[in-house]
């Protein structure tokens, strides 16, 4: 007997050796969200983002002074937008007044430099030098001055990784700002679309979309992208709308992360009300 | 006894894992870049076997997986394939012709196929997408460039043994 399983173990050691690891593998992807994995994940990402972050910080001085310019750019850009705006804020404030509505505009921001990036084309992530002593939270979503970058999906003391609009795992709900109605985007590995779209739904290419306030991740709109193509599904009564990014998500480097969680506040809110019951 | 060139093996990942994430990225063409460290991987599973090459790539995917955020296991199992089959061409009489003629880049252009394709079937499958054109942007393409970064590589590869 131990020299069948020798003799199997002489000539087919190679195959062996594969499918055990193979086997591994397999049990570990589907072990992903347990807390041990996340626990060491948080560790190693920590780790080897302090020493990322000073390798990144060299090459960054020569993009500074490119994205310095493009900022005083945006700059002069907002303060147009901004003169413009104030002159709406006084109407609105004034509606406001009369509605007796709160003011949401007001959310923390947190800065942080991207240390480093593992852009494939399905699973878009971004390390980021802020962590949990910068108060950065699972779930919150990571910005620039053009529109949304992704969220927080892991976090260790110093550095947190996010996932951005270009992974397939990240669905977010937005809007058409023109039309208000509401849809489902995701990353197709080639494009983002919103799915199942309507074909009622009354959306034009250029239309600009933003996050959706029904979303669960994102508390108010933020720029996500245009509409770029209207699928032309043929059957069923849905759609496919592949939408144009407003952020590159290769060039980015300098983001913010917004410190706010709305599921957790909308959990803590729904677990108040139970409480008092 | 473990030999020095096991622990070198994985302790080179991490400076080059450091490129690929931080240097890598500026070379991308669209958004297909060249996997530096599968070129690593294919030069050791030739030098030191095919069990060695189908370890080794456990190990890399893993690093990777845990330290990038990706899913946990999509690395480890398309680098282990990778390693395994880089391992093929891992013969005595032939090991010197592979890694010091074009052969390495082709062996490359195989394994980072392999790779790549496993990879993208973990994470993106999307079968309302035509299948071929999927497997061009996600495997054919990065392979391609991976194996030129490789036949570059092939320039600077020294010709006495360094470890």
């Amino acid at each position: 007997m131990i020299r069948f399983f020798v003799s199997v173990w002489e000539n087919f050691k190679e195959y062996i050796v594969l499918v055990v690891l193979l086997i591994i593998s397999l049990i570990l992807l589907s072990q992903n969200n347990t807390q041990g994995i996340q626990q060491v994940r948080s560790i190693a990402f920590g780790t080897f983002a302090s020493v990322t972050s000073v390798f990144t910080d060299v090459f960054n001085i020569n993009n500074l002074k490119n994205e310095n310019e493009n900022l005083r750019r945006t700059n002069a850009e907002m303060m147009l937008h901004l003169s413009r705006l104030r002159e709406y804020a006084i109407v609105n404030d004034d509606l406001k007044g009369l509605l007796a509505l709160k003011d949401s505009s007001k959310f923390p921001l947190i800065p942080a430099t991207i240390v480093s990036k593992s852009l494939t084309k399905s699973q878009g992530t971004i390390t980021l030098n802020a962590g949990k002593n910068q108060s950065v939270k699972v779930g919150m979503p990571v910005i620039t001055d053009k529109g949304l970058v992704g969220i927080v999906y892991s976090i260790s003391d110093n550095y947190s990784i996010a996932r951005t609009l270009t992974n397939v795992d990240l669905k977010v709900t937005v809007k058409s700002e023109r039309t208000r109605e509401n849809a489902v985007m995701k990353w197709n590995g080639e494009w983002l679309v919103m799915i199942n779209v309507p074909k009622t739904f009354d959306l034009k290419k250029g239309d600009r979309i933003v996050t959706s306030e029904i979303s669960s991740i994102i508390p108010f709109p933020l720029p996500v992208g245009l509409v770029y193509e209207i699928g032309d599904v043929e059957k069923g009564i849905f759609n496919e709308i592949r939408v144009h990014p407003f952020v590159d998500f290769q060039k980015v480097e300098n983001v913010f992360v917004l410190g706010i969680v709305k599921s957790k506040e909308i959990d803590d809110i729904e677990f108040n009300l139970l409480s008092r019951e | 006894m473990i030999k020095p060139q096991y622990i070198i093996s994985i302790l080179l990942f991490f400076p080059l894992l450091l490129v690929q994430t931080t240097i890598v990225p500026l070379l991308a063409i669209d958004t297909i870049i060249p996997d530096l460290i599968l070129i690593l991987l294919v030069y050791y599973s030739i030098t030191q076997g095919q069990i060695y090459g189908s370890v080794l790539g456990f190990i890399y995917g893993f690093l990777f997986d845990i330290i990038t955020g990706s899913l946990l296991g999509s690395a480890m199992i398309a680098k282990t394939m990778a390693g395994f089959t880089a391992g093929y061409f891992s013969s005595e009489n032939k090991r010197d012709q592979y890694l010091v003629s074009y052969y390495f880049a082709l062996i490359v252009l195989l394994s980072s196929l392999i790779d790549s394709t496993i990879n993208a079937f973990f994470t993106s499958i999307n079968f309302t997408s035509n299948i071929f054109l999927l497997f061009f942007q996600y495997a054919l393409l990065p392979a391609i460039y991976t194996a030129a970064i490789a036949l570059m590589g092939m320039i600077f590869y020294p010709k006495r043994k360094i470890f």
